[in-house]
């Protein structure tokens, strides 16, 4: 289904989704985040990107699991903690973040389902956003397989036509809450379906990043284990961990108990994001530790996103976002560290 | 839909201290709460919760074929195996899984198992000796090669000496003791001075980590291809499904894939364990 909506309709559409939690990007001080709004009529979609992506509202930095409570007779009583089913729609997800949501959604419902996040999923609709302009200098979405409009991860993917925004539908979901603009929305006519066309071949050449060879990358990264290489380029590494947090793909966590009640014992148990960068995320309790160094663990986040996951899934584990570059204190830089992965000499 | 994160109460039944001191060591059998449909491979593990403490992953040291309760060998080293410390008969821990691979017995069948073990590392591999045991018929000889820091440290003592008759098992300790009339000398050393055939054998070794590089050495210098010796890696674990993203060596997630490796297999992944 493809539609017309009016700008200054937005706000009349979003007023009509009541039964729904609204997600949108919103400006707090400098920075723009996603927030469920309180206020349907503050949604605007004239943004950059956000700084942090989307991915927490499917799987929260921090997330209580089950709660935990010994009983009178001397047993455990587990309670299942589980999301609220009250259906979401995120609003102005730009495609390389849509793209994020699709491969993380492979990791947490492939094998074993991952309950918490399938939950969320499976009540969320992603109307998304079309990038006239990459939103930053290190934006690199088409060196890894997506683009400023793709409609992977999507339901909806709006695009900016000026006065007006272009809908196109891409799931069921997409079609249903569309459906909910009726009234409100037009059908397109050729010379809006000529503009969004041209805004999006256009849209791509604006990328002023572009790795070539991606696909020999991965060999390229299988014979550069043991170099230098990786000393080289994670030696200013301060181990923030910002890279990972800030990454729309980066789904690693630590599981803990909270108590809330020592007698009885009572508590919960919380999962929170975790980070590759921190020398103590691998380390045994006997001090052992199988990624001792900053290289090593600089080495299995660039191997994770751009052979280890290419190994299973056949895809990348990279949206392009460009947010651990733009965001990396000390100028850690992916795309860099590929260029040099290619054509290191060892 | 399957909650896999939440686990289910069980009972502790007995606690048995096997080694004391520092390096304290105590083997728990469990039933859970409610029955319940668990069953496993040999080799495989569970996470077991200390509630209010956290999780760990620990081997399943029983043999599937006894039902009546699981069986656990703890080292305790941190805050969640020292919490399972301080547990006694009738304390509830929580218990999911079971996770990994496990050995791949089937294709054992009519092999002589040669099983190499060092301090904690025998109770990985106490459920595959059992069922060895009990299925006399179904394969080779079955030798035991295991060694300890001192005779202190050695794990299963009484069980150990019930099963000379059954097995051929020979113990070591790192240094002298007045009283200890076996090897004296580090585990790979008295595998190069018992010599265990290569013939039809697979080795299966598990322990600290030199001392299962300098294992497989000595399998190797006495005719063991790589193809005929096992291993288990141990690499820090959260989730058990493949989803924390930690215990990963290079494409292979040890919780799903491993924790047992063919040496054929470990030695071509990236040293990452
Ligand atoms: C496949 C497998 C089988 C194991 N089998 C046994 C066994 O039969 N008996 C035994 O005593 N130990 C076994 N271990 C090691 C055991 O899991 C750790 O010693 C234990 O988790 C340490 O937890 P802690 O809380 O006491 O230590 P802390 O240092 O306080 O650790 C905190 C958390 O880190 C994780 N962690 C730390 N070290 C390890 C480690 N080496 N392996 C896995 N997770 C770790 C755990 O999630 C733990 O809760 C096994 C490990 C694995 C991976
Ligand atoms: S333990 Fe979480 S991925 Fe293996």
């Amino acid at each position: 289904m493809e539609k017309v909506l009016l700008k200054k309709d937005l706000n009349s559409w979003a007023g009509k989704l009541g039964s729904y939690d609204i997600y949108a990007p919103f400006k707090s001080g400098d920075v723009w985040g996603y927030e469920l709004m309180e206020n349907q009529a503050e949604i605007t979609l004239d943004y950059p990107n956000t700084a942090i992506p989307p991915k927490k509202i499917l799987f929260p930095q921090r997330e209580v699991l089950f709660e935990f409570e010994a009983t009178q007779e001397g047993g455990m009583e587990i309670r299942e903690v589980l999301p609220d089913d009250t259906p979401k729609i995120i609003f102005g997800v730009r495609s390389c973040d849509a793209r994020g949501l699709a491969k993380l959604g492979k990791i947490s419902q492939g094998g074993i389902e991952d309950v918490y996040f399938t939950r969320r999923r499976n009540q969320t609709v992603i109307a998304g956003l079309a990038c006239h302009n990459p939103p930053s200098p290190y934006c690199f979405c088409t060196s890894v397989g997506g683009s400023p409009h793709s409609l992977e991860g999507m339901d909806i993917l709006m695009t900016d036509l000026g006065d007006a925004y272009y809908l196109e539908s891409v799931t069921e979901e997409g079609v249903k809450l569309m459906g909910s603009a009726e009234g409100i929305v037009t059908d397109p006519d050729d010379k809006q379906k000529a503009d969004k066309e041209k805004i999006h071949s256009d849209s791509e050449k604006k990328i002023l990043l572009d790795i070539s060879d991606m696909e020999k990358i991965n060999e390229a990264l299988s014979e550069i284990f043991d170099t230098g290489l990786w000393d080289r380029e994670s030696l200013s590494c301060l181990r923030c961990g910002i890279c990972t947090f800030s990454c729309p793909v980066c789904h690693c966590f630590d599981v803990n108990d909270e108590i809330i009640r020592t007698h009885p014992l009572k508590g919960k148990r919380v999962r929170t994001w975790d980070n590759c960068q921190f020398p103590d995320f691998t380390m045994h309790s006997s001090g052992h530790n199988p990624r001792s160094d900053k290289a090593s663990r600089l080495r299995q986040r660039v191997m994770h996103k751009f052979r280890y996951f290419n190994e299973n899934c056949e895809e990348f584990l990279c949206t392009g976002c460009g947010r651990c570059i733009e965001k990396c204190p000390v100028g850690i830089d992916i795309v860099e560290v590929l260029e040099k992965a290619k054509t290191y000499e060892k | 839909m399957k909650n896999e994160y939440i686990p289910k109460p069980a009972r502790i039944i007995s606690v048995k201290e096997e080694v004391d001191g520092q390096r304290a060591i105590k083997t728990f059998r469990t039933q859970f709460l409610e029955p319940d449909g668990f069953s496993y491979r040999c080799g495989q593990c569970a996470m077991l919760s200390v509630f209010g403490k956290g999780e760990s992953m620990i081997s399943i040291s029983s043999a599937p074929h006894i039902t009546d309760y699981l069986q656990f060998s703890v080292l305790k080293t941190g805050r969640v195996t020292t919490a399972l410390h301080d547990l006694e008969k009738d304390d509830v821990i929580g218990i999911r899984g079971p996770y990994g691979n496990g050995f791949p017995v089937e294709d054992w069948k009519g092999k002589n198992l040669v099983f190499v073990g060092g301090g904690i590392g025998l109770a990985p591999l106490w459920s595959i000796v059992h069922t060895a045991i009990e299925n006399k018929d179904e394969y080779g000889d079955v030798m035991l090669i295991y060694g300890a820091r001192s005779s202190n440290d050695i794990v299963y003592k009484d069980e150990l000496d019930g099963l000379k008759k059954k097995m051929t098992i020979h113990l070591s300790v790192d240094n002298e003791e007045p009283d200890w009339k076996e090897f004296v000398g580090f585990v790979p050393q008295n595998v190069m001075d018992k010599k265990p055939s290569p013939e039809n054998a697979i080795a299966i070794t598990c322990g600290p980590p030199v001392m299962i590089k300098f294992t497989i050495q000595s399998l190797n210098e006495l005719g063991f291809n790589d193809d005929q010796i096992y291993t288990t890696v141990e690499n820090k674990m959260k989730c058990g499904i493949g989803k924390c993203g930690r215990c990963n060596i290079g494409e292979h997630y040890v919780c799903k894939h491993g924790p047992v490796y063919s040496w054929e297999k470990l030695k071509t992944m990236p040293q990452e364990y």
